[in-house]
């Protein structure tokens, strides 16, 4: 007997395995809610007992199961005993109202970057076709090219992964476009870059040419009350891809993958309002940009007055840019 | 001791903890279980769908009604499915608990949901390339971690599950008289390490091949049986379950 303790470990697992299954039992309950704080307390006084268990174990009996096994709890319990505080909606809630507004805020030179591409990009388009109206041939895929021509309305998705592959559903679905946007800063930018100036180069020679057209209004009509929330969650993403390319580019003092690692972290909070912010736009491009009965000036005021509060609540001074403790 | 790669952290009380990373197969087999259910939950709304009435019909047709579900289930056959999970499941999809693995941060704490939309927004990139460098890295690297993990700072751990019944104290009522001598000496003929392989080798000798039983058997019982100072016994096996009865059932 070793301070208490036996040298014959099924002894030892005989003596403590009542309060290694208590333990388990308590952080089940702590993993998917909340504990009184009795139970808090005895939970904490658990685990600590049996972390020092854990390495009597790993010196008296190396390679048993009854190490694994409580190796196993012991990880568990910390778990649960180091969760944040509050339930798993509160921590949703909080990244939402938090931290996603910090990150927007902590990376303005990315925010700006990305949104001068797209402005720039789309600019351009705009201004190559109607320099030269030969250019649309080139940036902007044919069936639009034909739709405006015909004088219809032109009802397709705004974002595009690349040009020319419109067809396919994939490249319709903004979800991808914006993962993409975010994830191909690893490229160390260069692939959200090229992203960024696609989609703005289509969407200026697109409204170029439409105006060309003659068919300017009702396309502005129909993407008033989609497109500047739509654009403004590409805005979004591409901003958190170009923290994870400063991080790939320059990792400072770091190594790269724990650079990366950090960079992620700080910019994925963006992700949490780019998700919501085109799930419920897909509901608005669904039901009030194809509205008939809608003048084309209502539907801009409601685009605007949602890219507006999307902003607002992301800029808006005043708010704790730090979690509290 | 297993070789495999180890997360190995330490809590804010210096205790080193060491995690068990989960290797390519279980990874790959839970993300195959996660998309058959979404795909089975399709199916079944399929089914709904074509056998419900007009109700469901008219429903449907309201364009609101229509896309709100469809955003949802785009949101959630996507990598939402992962996302929700991993949040509200403490970093297990319903594949990953099936595979008895799961998401932890790379302090060991639970993903939460910046995490876990880091990791699986990453699958933008990775899907499009049949996940090629997810599994290379997976495979070979240290820390066994795809693109989305790196961003996210996460890890993929086994969580095994430990059948302490070895320890059990055995039934007292019906000790095997042939081997009476015994009682109480097994605490001090054997070592720690030494009960465990015996009763790894009593837990697994019905799949082993009988003539290789034969040999591990008589081999033990031969060896604990000099220490012992007595002759090697006739039937090893039941001689070798004694033993580990005996230690099991005695010490303090």
């Amino acid at each position: 007997v070793t301070g208490g303790r036996t040298r014959n470990v099924g002894a030892f697992v005989r003596a403590r395995r009542a309060g290694w299954e208590r333990l388990e039992a308590l952080a089940a309950r702590a993993e998917s809610g909340r504990l009184p704080l009795g139970e808090v307390r005895e939970l904490d006084r658990l685990y600590r007992r049996a972390a020092g268990d854990l390495a009597f174990a790993r010196g008296a009996f190396p390679g048993s199961d009854a190490e694994a096994h409580l190796a196993q709890v012991t990880a568990r319990a910390y778990g649960a005993l180091y969760r944040p505080h509050g339930g798993s909606a509160a921590l949703v809630w909080r990244v939402l109202r938090v931290e996603a507004p910090a990150a927007v805020r902590g990376h303005l030179r990315a925010l700006a970057l990305a949104a001068a591409l797209l402005a720039g990009a789309a600019t351009a388009g705009a201004l190559a076709v109607a320099l030269d109206p030969s250019a649309a041939e080139l940036l902007v895929p044919e069936q639009v090219r034909d739709a405006i021509a015909a004088r219809q309305m032109w009802t397709g998705h705004l974002l595009q992964v690349a040009p020319g592959v419109s067809g396919s559903a994939i490249a319709h679905n903004n979800l991808t476009v914006a993962g993409l946007a975010f994830a191909l800063g690893l490229t160390a930018g260069l692939g959200t870059a090229v992203l960024l100036v696609t989609n703005g180069l289509l969407l200026g020679a697109v409204l170029a040419l439409a105006a060309q057209g003659g068919m300017a209004g009702p396309l502005l009509a129909f993407v008033a009350a989609h497109g500047p929330t739509e654009l403004s969650a590409l805005v979004l993403a591409a901003q958190g891809g170009f923290v994870l390319a400063g991080a790939v580019i320059d990792p400072g003092e770091w190594p790269r993958g724990a650079a990366v690692a950090a960079a992620g972290r700080a910019a994925a909070p963006l992700l949490a309002i780019v998700v919501p912010a085109l799930a419920l736009i897909a509901l608005v491009e669904s039901s009030v940009s194809p509205a008939p009965g809608l003048p084309g000036w209502a539907k801009g005021a409601v685009g605007l007055a949602l890219a507006g509060a999307l902003w607002a609540f992301l800029l808006a001074p005043g708010r704790a840019l730090r979690p509290p403790s | 001791v297993s070789d495999a790669p180890e997360l190995r952290f330490e809590t804010p009380e210096r205790v080193a903890l060491h995690l068990e990373l989960a290797g390519l197969g279980a990874r790959a087999f839970a993300y195959l279980l996660d998309v058959l259910l979404v795909f089975l939950l399709w199916v079944l709304a399929l089914v709904v769908y074509s056998i419900s009435g007009d109700l469901l019909r008219q429903v449907l047709a309201l364009s609101w009604a229509g896309q709100l579900l469809a955003v949802g289930a785009v949101l959630l056959s996507g990598w939402g499915w992962d996302v929700a999970w991993e949040v509200a499941a403490g970093g297990r999809t319903p594949g990953k608990r099936a595979l008895g693995i799961r998401v932890v941060r790379a302090d060991g704490g639970p993903v939460g949901l910046v995490e876990s939309l880091a990791r699986n927004v990453l699958r933008a990139i990775e899907v499009p390339l049949g996940y090629a460098p997810g599994v290379l890295a997976v495979a070979l690297g240290p820390r066994r971690q795809r693109l989305g993990d790196l961003v996210a700072g996460t890890l993929v751990v086994r969580e095994r599950r430990v059948d302490l019944s070895r320890y059990a104290a055995p039934d007292r009522a019906a000790p095997d008289p042939r081997f009476a001598a015994l009682r109480g000496r097994a605490d001090a003929l054997l070592a720690a390490d030494e009960f465990e392989r015996l009763v790894d080798f009593l837990a697994r000798r019905p799949d082993l091949v009988p003539e290789a039983r034969a040999r591990v058997a008589s081999r033990l019982a031969v060896a604990l049986a000099r220490r012992l100072g007595a002759p090697p016994p006739e039937e090893p096996e039941p001689f070798l379950e004694a033993l580990a009865a005996d230690y099991a059932g005695s010490g303090r």
